[in-house]
């Protein structure tokens, strides 16, 4: 069927004004994707900068390292561990700060402070404040008795949690907080005129409502989680030895300190496709409305 | 059919103008011999004499050679990240690049050799850490070495008090296995060292003025592999002996049991598993560690009373106990993709006269020449310690093409044993596989 004048026009317009935004995406997403997948499959290193073609010999190396699998299985427990916690407390607080109580704009903007820390700077502030013998906080804990070293290797790890746990819970609040200012509140009046408590009402009218909403602060913060670098890096550099190393630590390490940009690539595209499968399920779920999901 | 054939032309054009836009150098050329010359550089106080050393370039030396160098300063941790992306994309952008004797083998494929350079005024050391196969890499630069920095008044104390040293001698006594005498620390060996940061840790001596006797710089970083292979030097000890790996020798068990005996027994902070040279400055600076081996760069802000009002005139300065320090220069290399190379050579020829090192000197470097340092002597204290030191105390690792990976990795490996994370036989078979590996 022929187009008419004005439809030509509206389409012209259209690819015309896309044309920036495609641009961009070729040039910042799909190009980088690209030449990421591509040097996978290459024999590119700072020494040999010819890019010849080896197969899956990257990967091989990687798979054969121990440090990839040591420092996937690191990551994935890291996340595991900050997103679940994140998301009760962020959950927590939108539930809390959900009504009127004095102090309420000072707290929440308290609360949303660490979240416009940039992470690097944040890991820089903590390593001053938790210094053992300059720090702020070291002072205070042995100012109240209790002698605990921070950065010793039983306590890095959990110090880690907390650490994200106090930037990026703010995040999760934020979201969940949102979800529940369009929350329908004839829902609640109607649970409430059949008999059903606080808790009732919590788990089977408001959560399933905000099951997209939660789904999508999920999926952020895990894929956010599962990148984690520049506290941990500022802070522990990944160690001692490997035990805190994280994914992006180790492919930071294997492009910049190795020099192996072949197996950088291929580390980066195995965990592309490890989380590809995940992202259709996410969407689906964050696409579904809550009243759907209740019915 | 005329929409498809649009949008695959247009998406060829973007391609080509995207690929265009990332495409590499071919190859450096010698270019006029004039003009501008960009150089890398990092902020700090090396940076900061630079700064001041191409500035006297550009208003002098340079109108006549009619070359302008202009610093590009990058972020100090990230200056290396930087280059290596620059140089695996055969960059032209950068004429000259910052290095340093850890990563100029590294480096070498993305370099030209500098010939024709006279570097008989350099500490013959680092002009050698800047060779590889035979060939000057680098234009030695900034020189940095260790020292043991330590507590004047506490160890005077312990000498001259007969009541403090018999609890000394009791104490080596349990540490060591013999009895030893409280001796200068100019003179020490590892052991007193060992002796000396048991009987200065509350944790074996209650007494103690300080909370521990030092810090260990033992976290996970390639700085700190260099300060742990003093210690391996010291027990006699090498990376590699006639090409192959060596960490599995007696020499490397006992470097690495020395750091977890002291992590272990509590003679430095736990917190020393992440601590590197801010901590230590921080631990020297709070009066909670009597001693510790550090860079050539901390002895003067650790007596300067503005930076330091506790310790400062009660820090003193002695060669690292075992006798042995590792030496490295910062160094400027010549990008072999370079499109300006002649100004380049003319600029890099003017930086290696005694007259530019002085400058440097004078701007707060540390230069890599004997005789700038012994003729700035009254500029900064260290100044004589550091020549003298390096003269008679300083190595340099083995260069070869992976050597900035072999300083991670050691870190990596050992990183975790210097704690008691890891036992020690097991992570020295783990460091000496990698090292073999990357010796090739």
């Amino acid at each position: 069927m022929a187009l008419t004048a004005g439809q030509r026009k509206k389409t012209a317009a259209s690819v015309l004004l896309s044309l920036p935004l495609m641009a961009f995406a070729l040039a910042f997403i799909v190009y980088p994707l690209l030449a990421g997948g591509l040097t996978a499959f290459q024999a590119s290193t700072i020494f040999d900068q010819s890019g010849s073609f080896n197969g899956i010999q990257n990967f091989i190396a990687l798979f054969r390292s121990d440090g990839f699998a040591k420092s996937a299985g690191f990551t994935v427990g890291f996340s595991a561990i900050v997103v679940t916690i994140e998301m009760v407390l962020g959950f927590g607080l939108a539930l809390l700060l959900n009504r009127t109580f004095p102090g309420k704009k000072l707290f929440f903007t308290m609360i949303l402070l660490p979240i416009m820390v940039a992470p690097a700077l944040l890991g820089i502030m903590f390593r001053l404040l938790l210094n053992g013998d300059i720090g702020a906080v070291p002072a205070l804990l042995h100012g109240m008795g209790l002698s605990v070293s921070l950065f010793s290797p039983s306590s890095v790890v959990p110090l880690l949690v907390v650490l994200d746990v106090l930037q990026w819970t703010p995040f999760t609040f934020l979201i969940i907080y949102a979800g529940l200012q369009s929350f329908p509140g004839e829902l609640l009046e109607a649970s409430a005129m059949d008999g059903a408590g606080p808790f009732r009402s919590l788990v089977h009218v408001i959560m399933p409502v905000l099951k997209p909403v939660l789904f999508a602060a999920f999926f952020l913060r895990t894929i956010d989680a599962l990148r984690t670098f520049d506290v941990i890096y500022v802070l522990t550099a990944g160690g001692p030895g490997t035990s805190t190393t994280t994914l992006s630590i180790y492919i930071y390490k294997a492009a910049f300190e190795s020099g192996d940009f072949g197996k950088a690539a291929a580390a980066a595209l195995v965990v592309l496709v490890c989380l590809i499968p995940f992202v259709p399920f996410i969407v689906k779920r964050i696409a579904s409305t809550g009243i759907e999901a209740q019915r | 059919m005329r929409g498809k054939r649009f949008w695959a032309i247009g998406a060829t054009l973007l391609t080509a103008t995207l690929l265009a836009g990332c495409s590499t150098s071919a190859g450096g050329t010698e270019g006029s011999g004039t003009g501008t010359v960009k150089m890398v550089s990092w902020p700090g106080p090396e940076g900061d004499a630079m700064a001041k050393v191409v500035a006297a370039y550009n208003a002098g030396q340079g109108k006549k050679d009619k070359v302008k160098v202009d610093v590009v300063l990058l972020s100090r941790q990230d200056t290396f990240t930087k280059e290596t992306a620059l140089m695996a994309s055969k960059s032209s952008n950068m004429d000259i690049y910052w290095t340093a004797s850890y990563n100029v083998g590294q480096y070498a494929p993305s370099l030209d050799p500098l010939d024709g350079i006279d570097t008989s005024s350099y500490f013959p050391v680092a002009v050698d850490g800047l060779k590889y196969k035979s060939k000057l890499y680098a234009l030695p630069l900034d020189v940095s070495n260790h020292f043991l920095l330590y507590r004047t008044d506490l160890i005077e104390a312990l000498i001259k008090d007969p009541v403090a040293s018999a609890e000394y001698e009791k104490i080596s006594q349990s540490v060591l296995g013999e009895a030893r005498a409280p001796k200068d620390p100019q003179s020490w060996d590892l052991e007193d060292f060992k002796a000396m940061a048991a009987y200065f840790s509350k944790s074996d001596n209650p007494k103690s003025p300080t909370e521990y006797g030092t810090i260990l710089q033992a976290k996970n970083l390639l700085y700190n592999t260099m300060i742990w292979n003093d210690v391996l030097w010291g027990y006699g000890g090498n990376w590699a002996k006639d090409g192959k790996a060596n960490l599995d020798s007696s020499a490397a068990k006992k470097a690495v049991s020395l750091y977890a005996d002291i992590y272990k027994n509590k003679w430095t902070s736990p917190d020393s598993s992440q601590a590197e040279f801010p901590e230590t400055q921080a631990a020297l600076q709070a009066g909670s560690a009597a001693f510790a081996i550090q860079w050539s760069a901390a002895f003067a802000s650790l007596n300067d009373p503005a930076q330091s009002p506790q310790v400062a005139g009660k820090i003193g300065i002695a060669p690292v106990p075992g006798g042995k320090t590792h030496v490295h220069a910062l160094a400027v290399s010549l990008n072999k993709y370079s499109k300006n190379k002649a100004a380049s050579k003319r600029w890099l020829s003017y930086l290696a006269t005694e007259g530019a090192m002085s400058k440097y000197a004078e701007a707060g470097g540390i230069p890599a020449m004997p005789k700038v340092l012994e003729a700035k002597a009254s500029l900064n204290p260290a100044f004589t310690k550091v020549s003298e030191t390096i003269a008679k105390n300083g190595y340099a690792e083995p260069v070869f093409p992976k050597t900035f990976e072999a300083y991670s990795k050691l870190a990596e490996d050992l990183s975790g044993a210097w704690v008691g994370q890891t036992p020690v036989d097991d992570a020295l078979k783990t460091a000496n596989t990698d090292l073999q590996e990357l010796l090739g």
